[in-house]
């Protein structure tokens, strides 16, 4: 078997990369891979001294493959075929082939004990599956079809197709015997390729339910064709890895986001207090408070560690836990002979109220930072380490019932252990809520005070805002059959244009508060909303313009040549920004909000904007000012902006009802304007829609929000989208495609969701005089 | 033997006094690299001729081939960007040329032209491709020119720098087509090469400490 060598600038990329391609082989096949990378593990460089040692330690008699990034990287293993012996230097072979992807391919192929050149040039062709899928590259080269040989038809039932680790399987197994093995798709009518090759068979990009047809020729073809119906019937040798939610069938997608809306299991009622009824304090009271905090810490760091995005609201969990003035004070009444559970209640009772005290909005809301640590160690020290106060049924995933729903909890929140969430408080904006949503758990929020005994089995459906205690499970399970079969639907045909069927095309895009969305998200053609307070919402100190920049290059990266719209700071209300503090307000939604923050402190809003005017000179970018009321403040906002670079089109959001009354005043120099209904339908219906008494008032099918996007669609002579939560409700979005919107922004496991239910939509069918004369938002869906 | 280890004193003079210009406009190479490359051209070389200084500190050489080819290995391993199999691959060959050759200023001109041989096949670079190659090319030619005409090892050391420095100030409105900074096309046009810069410094440095 060759040897292969990896020769990078960086330790990190070449191991990684090595890790990568590791995966695709058995340990006992793997061909023996020496990495010769960075001067040392974080010093970027190339070392020809260390290339040539790595070639002598990869060496065998077969041969050893040089795999390389650029620059010094060539000259270096160059110079190292200089350091070694001639004869060995013969059989070394530095290949131009792209590192990944012909690493993966050298691997696999290696494996099978493929000579030197075989390896190479399949290492070569490392780019084909990427350019075929791509449609930007040469050509595949077409293979004699097996004529004369046996044939064998079987269907791929990967849940993500015969993507590469399958299809280095198959690679390998087929290279082990003495046969010439070609597959053709047959539903697409790719191939026939050469099943040895493991770029060759990436570029048929077969998916699931395809029909492949191999056939082989060759003393071992009829083995061989065996051998290959035992791996299909095993899934090409693919775990299929439970998926959150484990019990409604795996979602699509790597990163979370199921979209099915709909959730059963028993309820597990969260009351946010941990019962310490049971503790009994013993002799070292102060040790085990110690124990504990170091067990809350190492949880912290860990979470800390595994969720950059979320990081901030762990590392200042961490701070307050690990206080040491704090803990000071608390083992001084502990040697005094006090239960660690009241004292550290106590302590931490406290320091939460003093925070709900403050003026400063961010300020407020760390409480809840507060109390989550507080519960942690109390968990700990009552022994009770379980996130919930109830111990739940091994198999069946179960339905978190909580007053409030943080961040933190969110984020943490078990796949495996629960179905759904379902949130008494009111509110769809919250952090807490948008965390959830980002990982697609199922959730409802605004259930209110309802009587859930611990156990008993609810479901809730979100898209029809219900939420029942005993259901019919039978029928819960067909909905849930119907919302994954949709689903899987929808995510086939993501990236398929939403067009209906009377022909419009309705631009659909992703809104975006972290990478994460950015990159989980399928089919989007873009971004309609970057939320920029999200983006750096756990950090104490405002980003520099040049870390604005980073951002946003990050979020378009993920979502390569696709236009991004980037808010401008949107603070104020329920959305604190800790490098913003603002002045305590009577009535925060009321007062200085979005844009009207900057007003008497723009420098933050400047700076923001100077990012989004370089970035602009690198991708597609649009930007758009929040909370714009008047045309003075657009004029105010448009000047510092200053000049607009080539290609950067600039819009508004429109959510008071004033702008979009008179929105005509307010676009003559803009070139669109998004609507944000969640605020415009709170501000129309004069609803606080976190107070639960009132919520349910604030519909955003409300004929009333309704006919005010009619008259900002008719009258802003702009192109006109939608950003908020109505955007990303299916059956919403329909009505406002019917409405002439042009552009939905919805969250990432909606896109999909809302591109197949557009294009299953006949808008000439859709009475819009009739939605918008109805009497209430039920009365609009009841006419769907 | 007394010769040779004079010899070996100046070409080790050469090499600390090297490490310390690098050293002392490492901030300025970084800056050059900064608009063309990827910022790293100072702190690498400085990185690299440190660690000549510390095998100098270390290790006494009886030759001056010997002496040189230590320094060029130590470059390859050390520097980390192109310029370590660059640099390092000069100072090879430049010291395999001179083994075993007395040193007239005749045979040192030969060894660094084995030397930028040297650079020419790693880098595969030719003139106004706006790299060190744009630096060492005239320098060469001038070197001979100087020896041919009678000069001796100083006045050709100090024409090979001065031609050195006029290749390197010629970089500054060329395109790049080698390496990093070809990246940027036509943005490159306007700096001067850091490669070409950091040649002439050695350049200049030999002309200070060899003669």
């Amino acid at each position: 078997m060759i040897g292969i060598v990896v020769v990078s600038h960086s330790h990190a990329l070449a191991t990684a990369a090595v890790g990568l391609a590791s995966e695709m082989v058995a340990d006992g096949n793997r061909p023996a891979i020496v990495v010769a990378a960075g001067l040392d593990e974080t010093t970027f460089g190339t070392d020809a001294v260390a290339v040539s040692e790595a070639i002598a330690a990869a060496d065998s008699a077969d041969g050893v493959l040089v795999l390389l990034d650029l620059g010094s990287a060539v000259l270096s293993a160059e110079l190292a075929l200089e350091f070694i012996d001639s004869e060995v230097a013969q059989r070394v072979r530095l290949t131009s082939a792209p590192l990944v992807e012909g690493l993966i391919a050298a691997v696999v192929t290696a494996s099978t004990g493929a000579s030197l050149d075989a390896v190479a040039a399949e290492a070569e062709r490392g780019l084909a599956g990427k350019q075929e899928h791509l449609g930007d590259g040469p050509a595949a080269e077409p293979v004699a079809a097996v004529e004369s040989g046996q044939s064998l038809e079987v269907v791929v039932s990967n849940q993500h197709g015969l993507h590469a680790r399958p299809a280095a399987r198959l690679v390998g197994l087929v290279n082990t015997f003495d046969a010439r093995v070609t597959v053709t798709d047959v539903d697409t009518d790719h191939g026939p390729v050469d099943a040895g090759s493991l770029s060759m068979v990436a570029t048929l990009n077969a998916i699931r339910g395809h029909l492949l047809r191999f056939a082989a020729e060759g003393p071992e073809a009829e083995a061989a064709l065996a051998a290959i119906q035992d791996l299909a019937t095993e899934n090409f040798g693919d775990d299929e890895p439970a998926r959150f939610p484990a019990r409604l069938g795996a979602a699509e997608g790597d990163h979370g986001g199921s979209g099915l809306d709909v959730a059963f299991g028993p309820a597990v009622l969260a009351s946010g207090l941990v019962d310490v009824s049971g503790y009994v304090a013993g002799d070292n009271e102060s040790a085990r408070l110690e124990a504990a905090v170091e067990a809350v810490a190492e949880e912290l760091r860990r979470l800390r560690d595994a969720s950059p995005d979320l990081a901030g609201i762990f590392e200042a969990q961490l701070a307050l836990l690990t206080d040491r003035q704090q803990l000071k004070e608390i083992r001084e009444v502990l040697v005094r002979g006090a239960s660690a559970v009241n004292v550290w209640q106590l302590v931490f009772d406290r320091l939460a109220e003093r925070f709900e005290q403050l003026h400063d909005a961010y300020q407020r809301e760390r409480a809840q930072d507060v109390r989550a640590v507080r519960d942690r160690v109390l968990r700990h020290l009552t022994g009770t380490t379980e996130d919930s106060p109830i111990e739940i049924e091994a198999d069946q995933p179960a339905i978190l019932v909580v007053p409030e729903l943080d961040a933190a909890t969110a984020a943490m929140l078990d796949g495996q252990r629960f179905a759904g969430v379902a949130v008494r408080a009111a509110g769809a904006t919250g952090h807490g809520v948008i965390v959830a949503r980002s990982r697609g758990i199922p959730l409802i929020t605004g259930i209110g005070d309802v009587d859930v005994p611990a156990g008993a089995i609810v479901a809730f459906d979100n898209r029809k805002g219900s939420f029942e205690i005993e259901p019919d499970v039978e029928q819960v399970r067909a909905t849930i059959a119907e919302r994954v079969a949709e689903q899987e639907e929808a995510a086939t045909e993501a990236e398929l244009p939403a067009v209906t069927i009377d022909g419009r095309t309705v631009a659909v895009l992703v809104n975006v508060g972290t990478v994460q969305d950015a990159l989980a998200v399928r089919g989007a053609e873009g971004s309609g909303l970057v939320r920029t307070e999200l983006l750096f919402g756990g950090r104490r100190t405002a980003p520099t313009v040049a870390e604005q920049v980073e951002a946003f290059r990050a979020v378009a990266a993920a979502l390569p040549g696709k236009p991004i719209t980037i808010r401008t700071w949107d603070v104020g209300g329920d959305k604190p920004l800790p490098f913003l503090p603002l002045d305590h307000e009577d009535n925060p939604f009321l007062g200085e909000r979005g844009l009207r923050a900057f007003r008497r402190r723009p420098e933050l809003l400047r700076d923001q904007l100077e990012a989004v005017r370089q970035i602009a000179a690198e991708i597609p970018v649009h930007v758009m000012f929040p909370m714009v009321t008047t045309a003075d403040e657009v004029a105010w906002a448009l000047d510092e902006l200053g000049p607009r670079p080539d290609g950067l089109k600039v819009g508004i959001m429109i959510e008071v009802p004033a702008a979009a009354l008179r929105v005509a005043t307010l676009t003559a120099d803009l070139d669109f304007v998004s609507i944000g209904t969640n605020d415009l339908t709170q501000y129309v219906t004069a609803t606080d829609r976190t107070n639960p008494a009132v919520a349910a008032l604030a519909d955003g099918l409300d004929p009333a929000v309704l006919q005010l996007v009619d008259h900002v669609v008719r009258n802003a002579g702009v192109p006109v989208g939608v950003c908020g939560d109505l955007a990303s409700n299916p059956q919403a979005a329909v009505i406002l495609a019917a409405l002439g919107v042009h552009e939905l922004s919805a969250i990432a496991p909606q896109v999909p969701l809302v591109k197949a239910r557009l294009r299953q939509a006949d808008l000439r069918l859709i009475d819009t005089a009739a939605v918008l004369a109805a009497r209430d938002g039920d009365q609009v869906r009841a006419l769907l | 033997m007394s010769n040779m280890s004079k010899e070996v004193e100046s070409f080790t003079d050469w090499l600390r006094d090297s490490a310390q210009v690098l050293h002392d406009n490492a901030a300025y190479l970084t800056e050059l690299d900064s608009a063309i490359g990827d910022a790293d051209h100072g702190a690498n070389m400085d990185r690299g001729f440190g660690a000549v200084v510390a095998v100098l500190d270390e290790t006494s050489f009886d030759t001056v081939d010997e002496l040189l080819k230590k320094a060029g290995m130590t470059l390859v391993s050390k520097v980390g960007g192109a310029s370590g199999p660059l640099y390092g691959t000069f100072f090879l060959r430049f010291g395999t040329a001179l083994a075993g050759v007395k040193l007239t200023p005749a045979a040192i001109g030969e060894g660094l032209r084995a030397g930028v041989g040297g650079i020419l096949a790693r880098g595969k670079a030719e003139i106004g491709d706006k790299t060190m190659y744009d630096a060492w090319g005239p320098a060469l030619d001038a070197y001979d020119t100087a020896v041919a005409g009678g000069g001796d090892l100083a006045a050709a050391l100090t024409a090979a720098a001065e031609a050195s420095a006029k290749g390197r100030d010629a970089t500054v409105p060329l395109e790049a087509r080698k390496g990093r900074a070809s990246y940027l096309g036509e943005r490159s046009v306007g700096h001067q090469d850091p490669g070409a810069t950091s040649t002439t410094l050695l350049l200049e440095s030999a002309a200070r400490t060899l003669a």
